[in-house]
């Protein structure tokens, strides 16, 4: 489980890469590092498990999930810097910067998807969050990206104020960081109302984390003002790093004690994703409209927190991976269109289908996939969480959930509709569309449809 | 890899190709594309054969590729079975498919849309093989729901000829009716038995843990399937639409391979029709029926491909009533040769039309054996098949089923004797109006008439020597023969109750010369009637009594039409102005409006504020530790 070392050691190679003069030579060595990075945790992977969970002394453990997830995390991290070649093309002086921050905002949510301790978690956090604080706000010219990275400071340096004091106490009480130990702790001891305030402020810290209601209302303002492609990053490998803590810290801990939480954690579901969704039906943007469907989908991945009993982690994994793939789409292509068009409104899509017919398909896949549509990969995604939920007797979460899947159809299509029926303005430029981002495009695709056809393979994986 | 996988995919990379790229590939490479591909196939489906033939395969290659879905304790995976009825399959498939490619490349050579007939083409092949070779029922369902979408492109592939359109839309909706059969088949099995794997269920149900009213429940839904997709009454009436298709398209696929899907399905699944005996009296009937209603339809039709279309539900007919009757080897045997002579007689007519510039009335033919031999002489040695006269292929198969259905019930044998003399009828007049006398089209016509190319010919010399000398696998005992078919296809059909000559030989012959006889004087009828008497078929219009009922296919369609479809219309009409507008669509559009407007509330709360923003999580803070305390 060395890879958040590897990655942390990448970002600053990139870093010293700029002092001699490699400017070019960054993003391949980051691409090729990472696969690298990869294969060594496919070979964790694959060995035995008392040699893998010993390492570096409890303070990361490397077991199924954690493995699986870093796996993941690391692939997205690939395809945004394959997709990073052509976005930084305008801005080569800060390029070095740039490529050690994606790889440091990857070495927390590493950290946070195989922490051991609660130090890591705090640890990987703080790396995740003060990286995707500068990204954020990377656009000194916007105005909107400079308002974006100061709220997001403001509001996420609270949360972290949560958290802290959240371990504190659990500390107090427990008088450990490492979780298993914590584990143990709760489930021979009778339970404080410490403990629970405890629990009860890193739950806060966290639901601010994934921008669940009501601590999301950076989430919308920050997705929007950060530049199209650091939203990506926020969306993808930042959102799902923070779930995988989420879920991780209260899978592994907490279970006993979640009792007191259930039932609001059931409503912040609730809420998290019928404001997410309402709030992305009414948008114009394609970009916003995104960012406000990413909180409805944290919130679906969050059922499976309120489920905890049940053995929901494969469903948790199949989801995250349907998800970022489909946003990676999205955000190609709509870097992309927002780059001809200037715009970011669903009328740059306009027409699209005529000028470009293989991307509007992709984009199509893309949305029917995060909408829920069969046979695409986010269907079974929500369709296993789904289940687990109905299974553990949340049958009116499910109901909601379900309702709005289907309100959220109506926006996922929107883009569609324009794409097919809507004609295009008469000066539209054709799209400059680079070949490596067809081949970010052909990959996506491909695990989009192979998981959805297929869904059996990768739910075997944890 | 084995090869099996190679066989499905090489039409696949066809069709693919020629999907993709076809509109920038020259005619000449998309042709042959597309027929090599599926001559690859027929070389890896020769190897499996021989593997069997020769016996150095003996058992059925099963294999589980992936799993496609489970749930609870259900599993269903991608898998495919090669085994002696399979294999025969693959034959018929690839290698009459192939003849038809090419016989496509001259066919076709004038289309506009040549690659595409081509993609459609190999695309048809894939599905078929993959219902051919699934282990499962679901598996085959997919093939036998890509066959019906491709059959609707085919049929319709001249779209913008609106009744062309609309035969491809009756042949795919009037499916969908047998496919809701077969779904539902599907489910009685997975709910009662727990599998749709084909070893799983036979081993079940010899095993007898199918109990008799699933089983019987199952065999009548497949059954529905079946019936649907052979063109089986009630459910027949696509086909005779169906051949608004190009003709290649009505030869192979409605003729050859699809129709014969449901043949396969009850073949099959033969041991949950043993379980249920009454499904197999149904089958029967309904076969039987089948066969001389069509027949007798087949007499009065003007349409030279309407004629053909009328005697495949015919003869399909007879292999139901085969099958019903539990001779699951003569049901494959006549599959076999039908897909012989049937073929050749569908591109043999399609070589006429070539040769008229469109023209498909009989009415307007004759004489044509002077400008077209080859065409003739094939046509004649495949309607001397069919009309079942020694020693040609058609003879042995449909001898055996008369047979079968004799020792069965000798009710079932009078009426399928009568489909048979009227099957020999009706070709000889079909035969004689078009090749025999005096040409009856127009001067234009006359002098642009032709044998066609060679492209076009050879496919028919081959087949038409396959209806010749076919008969060869399933020659009877009586004939001092061992019926090889018989004992290739044992290990499939073992269980059936395959002791289809528990009849004297003498009967057996006594049934035989009876056939052969009614078939003969068929024959001789038409001859006196249309090439001594110089009969002709009447003109539109001027048919009277029992000939104009039957003229008009005993007015099917307009029954069809008048109680099935027009009250769907009109109730469809009814819900869609009052359900649909009013109800659903109000509800819907209030429930929008609702929802709309709730988010641009909730948008508003999204104000930018920051210190708003952190009001607002303090007090979801607040809330959230005090619902929690409070609970505790």
């Amino acid at each position: 489980m060395n890879a958040l070392i590897y990655t942390s050691a990448l970002g600053i190679i990139c870093l010293l890469a700029e002092i001699f003069n490699l400017r070019k030579l960054i993003i391949p060595i980051a691409i090729a590092g990472l696969l690298a990075i990869l294969g060594t945790v496919a070979l964790d992977w694959n060995a035995d498990n008392s040699i893998r969970e010993a390492a570096l002394y409890n303070m990361l453990r490397a077991d199924s999930f954690s493995l699986t997830f870093s796996g993941l995390l690391i692939s997205l991290t690939v395809l945004l810097l394959m997709l990073s070649t052509d976005f930084y093309k305008t801005e080569q002086a800060k390029i070095s910067d740039y490529i050690a921050l994606i790889l440091f905002i990857l070495a927390g949510s590493l950290a946070m998807a195989s922490f051991g301790n609660l130090a890591m978690l705090f640890l990987g956090i703080e790396v995740l969050s003060i990286s995707l604080y500068i990204m954020a706000g990377a656009n000194k010219h916007d105005k909107r990206s400079n308002e974006a990275g100061m709220k997001y400071f403001l509001m996420g340096s609270f949360a972290s104020g949560l958290l802290l004091f959240g371990i504190a106490l659990v500390y107090g009480e427990t008088g450990s960081f490492d979780i298993v130990e914590i584990r143990d702790f709760i489930a021979t001891h009778q339970p404080t109302s410490m403990l629970y305030v405890g629990v009860g402020l890193m739950l806060m810290a966290l639901l601010f984390k994934t921008g669940a209601a009501p601590f999301h209302y950076w989430a919308p303002d920050v997705y929007e003002g950060a530049p199209m492609f650091h939203t990506a990053i926020l969306m993808t490998v930042a959102k799902i790093g923070a779930f995988a803590a989420f879920y991780r810290l209260f899978s592994a801990c907490f279970i006993p004690v979640m009792m007191p939480f259930g039932w609001v954690l059931s409503i912040v579901v609730a809420l998290t994703i019928t404001v997410g969704n309402l709030s992305a039906l009414v948008q114009d943007s394609f970009k916003r409209m995104l960012a406000l469907s990413g909180v409805s989908n944290a919130g679906y991945l969050m059922i499976a927190i309120v489920t905890l009993y049940g053995k929901t982690d494969n469903a948790v994994f199949y989801y995250s991976l349907a998800y970022g793939m489909a946003l990676i789409t999205a955000f190609t292509i709509a870097i992309l269109v927002y780059r001809s068009s200037e715009t970011e409104s669903f009328s740059g899509f306009n027409g699209l289908a005529k000028r470009h017919p293989f991307i509007a398909a992709s984009l199509t896949i893309a949305m029917l996939s995060l909408a829920g549509i069969p046979p695409f990969a986010g269907f079974f995604g929500k369709y296993y969480i789904f289940s687990e939920a109905v299974r553990n007797g949340r049958m009116w979460l499910v109901i909601i959930a379900t309702i709005n899947s289907i309100i959220g159809v109506y926006y996922y299509l929107k883009v569609v509709f324009a794409m097919y029926l809507k004609e295009s303005d008469s000066n539209a430029a054709p799209l400059q569309i680079p070949v490596i981002y067809s081949v970010v495009i052909a990959i996506t695709l491909t695990v989009i449809l192979a998981v959805g056809l297929f869904p059996s393979t990768v739910l075997g994986w944890l | 890899m084995q090869l099996v996988y190679l066989l499905i995919l090489l039409p696949l990379i066809g069709f693919l190709v020629n999907g993709l790229f076809g509109s920038k590939l020259s005619k000449t490479v998309s042709g042959w594309l597309g027929s090599l591909v599926v001559l690859g196939s027929f070389a890896i489906s020769t190897k499996y054969f021989l593997d069997f033939y020769t016996g150095s395969l003996a058992a059925p290659i099963d294999i589980k590729a992936f799993e496609i879905l489970y749930f609870q304790n259900i599993s269903i995976h991608f898998g495919i079975l090669v085994d002696q009825l399979s294999v025969l399959w693959l034959m018929i498939v690839t290698g009459i498919g192939f003849l038809i490619h090419v016989y496509s490349i001259g066919y076709m050579h004038d289309d506009e849309n040549f690659s595409r007939f081509f993609a459609y083409l190999n695309l048809f092949i894939f599905f078929m093989l993959l219902l051919v070779l699934g282990n499962n029922l679901l598996v085959t369902y997919a093939g036998w729901e890509g066959v019906s979408l491709c059959s609707y492109f085919l049929v319709g592939f001249w779209y913008k000829n609106e009744s062309y359109s609309n035969a491809g839309k009756k042949a795919f909706i009037v499916n969908r009716v047998g496919d809701l059969g077969f779904l539902l088949a599907m489910f009685v099995l997975l709910y009662y038995v727990g599998s749709l794997n084909f070893s799983d269920l036979k081993a079940e149900a010899l095993g007898g843990n199918i109990p008799s009213n699933v089983a019987l429940a199952a065999a009548l839904f497949l059954f529905v399937g079946a019936a649907a997709k052979s063109a089986q009454i009630p459910l027949y009436t696509w086909l005779p639409d169906a051949m608004a298709g190009p003709t290649p398209v009505s030869a192979l696929i409605h003729a050859a391979t699809m129709v014969t899907a449901g043949i396969y399905l009850v073949v099959r699944t033969n041991f949950l029709y043993d379980l249920a005996p009454e499904a197999m009296q149904v089958v029967a009937v309904v076969g039987a029926a089948t066969a001389l209603f069509a027949a007798t339809i087949g007499i009065f039709q003007n349409d030279i491909k309407k004629v053909l279309a009328y005697s495949t539900v015919s003869q399909l007919g007879l292999m139901f009533l085969a099958v019903g009757v539990g001779a699951y080897t003569a049901a494959v045997f006549h599959v076999i040769t039908h897909a012989f002579f049937k073929a050749c007689l569908f591109l043999g007519s399609g070589s006429v039309i070539h040769a008229l510039h469109g023209e498909q009335d009989i009415r307007n033919m004759g004489g044509l054996k002077k400008w077209m031999p080859i065409t003739f002489v094939t046509f004649l040695i495949s309607s001397l098949a069919i009309s079942g006269i020694p020693p040609f292929s058609g003879f042995f198969s449909k001898d055996e089923i008369l047979a079968a259905a004799y020792e069965h019930n000798i009710g079932l044998w009078l009426v399928a004797s009568l489909a048979s003399l009227f099957t020999a009828f009706y070709m000889f007049r079909l035969v004689f109006l078009t090749f025999n006398t005096n040409f009856r089209g127009t001067e234009e016509q006359q002098k642009h008439l032709h044998e066609s190319p060679s492209l076009i010919t050879i496919p028919l010399i081959i087949l038409a020597a396959l209806a010749v000398v076919g008969g060869a696998m399933g020659i009877p005992e009586v004939f001092g023969g061992t019926h090889w078919m018989k004992n290739f296809l044992a290990p499939v059909v073992a269980s059936g109750s395959g002791a289809a000559h528990a009849i004297s030989h003498s009967t057996e012959l006594m049934l035989i010369s009876i056939a052969s006889i009614a078939a003969v004087v068929g024959i001789a009828f038409a001859y006196f009637r249309f090439v001594k008497g110089g009969a002709l078929p009447l003109k539109d219009g001027e048919e009277k009594g029992l000939q104009k009922v039957i003229y008009n296919k005993f007015y099917v369609d307009e029954i069809y039409n008048a109680i099935i479809v027009k009250p769907l219309m009109t109730l469809s009409s009814l819900a869609y102005e009052i359900f649909d507008v009013l109800v659903v669509d109000g509800v819907v559009n209030t429930l929008a409006s609702i929802t709309y407007w709730k988010g641009k509330q909730i948008r508003l709360l999204q104000s930018g504020n920051i210190g708003f923003y952190l009001i607002m999580m303090v007090l979801g803070a607040c809330a959230i530790l005090g619902i929690t305390i409070w609970q505790l």
